[in-house]
């Protein structure tokens, strides 16, 4: 019996090690540690003044902190009982969309791909194949000129508060982005060719797969929580109910099952569950690199990402032209600060994300509770490499585990977000 | 011979190595002039025994930071630490307090079955001596390229002095104060371009705090526009809680 380890995962946001027991060509047993410490989040809003919990919040990624921003302002409205304006709901969207541009671009190109080409990482890229990396560097870069005009700045937004926005992009700044948004067409259109190109293996995850829905949009600022094999759709509130997460001995980071069934957060899952809803380009570049709902391979995670990025381009523009031709104001609504609490999902670019925050009547709060994608994907990810080994140990060792790093990739986990 | 560098991060949001990434255009032409030897977010492979330069990101937070550090300052020629959480210990450092408790708050009873140690978040320059600070939650990517170019030159660290109000006047904001809205401006250390006042939110002091800030006269302040004295320390808590000014 031989254990083959990878400390260290690299390319992946914080981290982890995974352990793999191989005798005589046999699979023994698989874990992911993630030994990413602990920041204790969840305690640490707690006394906190309100204003104060999505600048703490926002702080468990770096990579989607718009995603946690908002999701903690809406946690914050719903207890004190805040409606914003269409507007607010309109940039936040934005905000939220963005962030899929520049997070999908920096796992497809930067974590990702280096797999697929044989290298150790995307330097060498440059040059090897120049043109890659210039269009993986401006659709980032599009994606961070985005949440700038938007949240401030590409990292950690500021002008998303309770209520509204404290400054808005100029109506230069949106007419520019639009313009911008509509000629990465091609870039983006071009991401899902070469991500359909590269050779990836065949095999299905057997878990069940979550995301939100929402009446006529492709939802990721609110929705219903709905479960593709299982059929239902539940209020977002409703989560704790559902999503039941626990301890696992070698993982900082909770598991989570729903119905006693590991489960799939994400592009996939969202791809699958809101197909209808992509935009029609998204859907004939999809339908021409071969992917058609349901997919269940795992391994499809980053095909779909690369179909968002194709969606969330040409949705962007849209918004910008909506900001453009209407009216109305982003101005924070008045607002007393009363005692309650809030539960609010929206889908981060790794999948649903869930924040609950509770206040008192003087707006300091009391409790925190906060469920990221990754720690819903852990569990399942752990299952799909315990069904995804056997099939490949025949192969050199080296390659063996390139192929489970492969997998850890596809689900382009954030260690740090699912420690928190 | 290009300089080694290796970047290596600590607890984290990640959002710093970001805003590496986020260099974009420049990216390629600033890592040129390095030899990038470790960088596990961005590159496979293991950290080196030699290097030159080590970018050190995050809060310590466990026994094995501490090692690795230590470890590091015996390694590199030069130290510079990116963001908050390194330079202040940031809002991991907002854990500190009451620490014990926190484990059982967050992972309930079965909190007692996580596997790696833990200890009270420190900023890096608790462990060891360190030679560049790249402030700001997250850091902003000129401040990161100009320190990296003193490090080649040999300059040493210059840190701006004087406090934000001084680019917030630059940038003709209207004070908070006269809203009678905390800000931390008259104590934070200037560099950012007075980035949230000038988009409608009071200094929230990630940049940690100036070495000519005047403590008293800030409280005084408060004072004079009848706002409690100790919402100053509790505001500046926020990315500066293990700092003596916080206490
Ligand atoms: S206190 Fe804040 S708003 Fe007032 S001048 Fe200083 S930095 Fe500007
Ligand atoms: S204004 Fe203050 S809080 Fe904002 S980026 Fe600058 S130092 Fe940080």
């Amino acid at each position: 019996m031989s254990t083959l380890t990878v400390e260290h995962v690299a390319r992946i946001e914080g981290h982890g090690t995974i352990s793999v027991e191989v005798d005589n060509g046999a699979v023994g047993e698989i874990r992911m540690d993630i030994v990413e410490p602990t920041r204790f989040f969840e305690s640490m809003v707690v006394g906190r003044r309100f204003d104060e919990a999505p600048l703490i919040t926002s702080r468990i990624c770096g990579i989607c902190s718009p995603n946690h921003a908002v999701t903690s302002l809406k946690a914050l409205e719903a207890a004190m009982g805040i409606e914003i304006s269409e507007r607010t709901r309109l940039l936040r969207t934005l905000l939220v969309h963005g962030s899929f541009l520049q997070n999908h671009a920096t796992h497809l190109y930067v974590l990702a791909a280096p797999d697929y080409v044989g290298l150790p990482n995307f330097i060498p890229l440059a040059e090897s194949h120049p043109e890659v990396v210039a269009r993986a560097l401006s659709i980032k870069k599009l994606g961070n000129d985005l949440t700038t005009a938007v949240g401030g700045r590409p990292v950690h937004p500021i002008t998303a508060v309770v209520g509204g926005f404290t400054a808005e992009p100029s109506r230069a700044d949106l007419e520019a982005l639009a313009e911008r948004l509509r000629s990465v067409a091609k870039d983006v259109a071009e991401t899902v060719g070469l991500f359909s190109t590269f050779d990836v293996p065949k095999f299905d995850t057997a878990g069940e797969m979550l995301a939100l829905k929402a009446e006529g949009e492709y939802a990721v600022y609110d929705g219903d929580v709905c479960a593709l094999d299982a059929g239902w759709c539940r209020p977002v509130g409703e989560y704790l109910d559902f999503v039941s997460e626990h301890v696992v001995g070698h993982s900082n980071a909770k598991h989570s099952t729903i119905d006693g069934r590991t489960f799939m957060v994400g592009a996939l899952a969202r791809v699958n569950l809101n197909w209808d809803q992509l935009m029609p380009t998204a859907r004939i570049v999809a339908s021409k690199a071969g992917l058609r709902p349901i997919s269940k391979n795992t391994f499809a995670n980053n095909l779909c990402q690369a179909i968002e990025l194709v969606d969330a381009a040409e949705r962007c523009a849209m918004l910008c032209q909506r900001l453009l031709d209407e009216t109305g104001s982003s101005k924070p609504v008045g607002y007393k600060i009363k005692a309650g609490a809030g539960t609010s999902a929206t889908e981060a670019p790794r999948g649903t994300l869930y924040h609950t925050l509770a206040i008192d009547d003087d707006g300091f709060v009391t409790a925190g509770n906060v469920i990221t994608p990754t720690a819903q994907n852990l569990a399942n990810l752990e299952a799909d490499m315990r069904a995804f080994a056997p099939t490949v140990v025949d192969l050199p060792e080296e390659q063996f585990v390139l192929r489970i790093e492969q997998l850890v990739r596809a689900y382009d986990p954030c260690l740090s977000c699912a420690v928190h | 011979m290009p300089a080694h560098v290796a970047v290596i991060s600590l607890a984290s949001d990640f959002g710093c190595q970001v805003q590496i990434t986020n260099l974009d255009d420049k990216l390629l032409a600033v890592l040129g002039q390095f030899e990038l030897s470790y960088w596990q977010l961005a590159s496979s492979g293991h950290l080196p025994d030699t290097y030159d330069v080590a970018v050190i990101e995050g809060a310590v937070t466990t026994p094995e930071h501490v090692e690795l550090l230590k470890r590091v300052r015996a390694t590199a020629r030069t130290v510079i630490l990116i963001g908050a959480c390194a330079v202040t210990g940031g809002i991991p450092g907002l854990a500190a307090d009451g620490f014990d408790e926190r484990l059982g708050c967050v992972y309930g009873d079965d909190g007692t079955l996580l596997v790696c140690g833990r200890i009270s978040p420190m900023p890096v320059d608790s462990v060891i001596d360190v030679d560049y600070r790249v402030p700001g939650c997250p850091i902003q990517p000129d401040e990161l390229v100009a320190v990296l170019q003193r490090a080649l030159m040999g300059l040493a660290d210059r840190p701006q002095r004087e406090p934000m109000c001084a680019s917030c006047k630059v940038a003709e904001n209207q004070c908070f104060y006269e809203h009678g809205v905390v800000c931390l401006g008259m104590i934070t250390r200037s560099g950012c371009g007075a980035k949230c006042i000038s988009l409608g939110r009071p200094c929230t002091g990630c940049r940690g705090v100036a070495a000519d800030a005047n403590l008293e006269y800030a409280r005084q302040v408060l004072v004079e526009r009848g706002l409690d004295p100790a919402r100053l320390v509790t505001a500046l808590q926020l990315y500066n809680s293990l700092q003596e000014a916080a206490r």
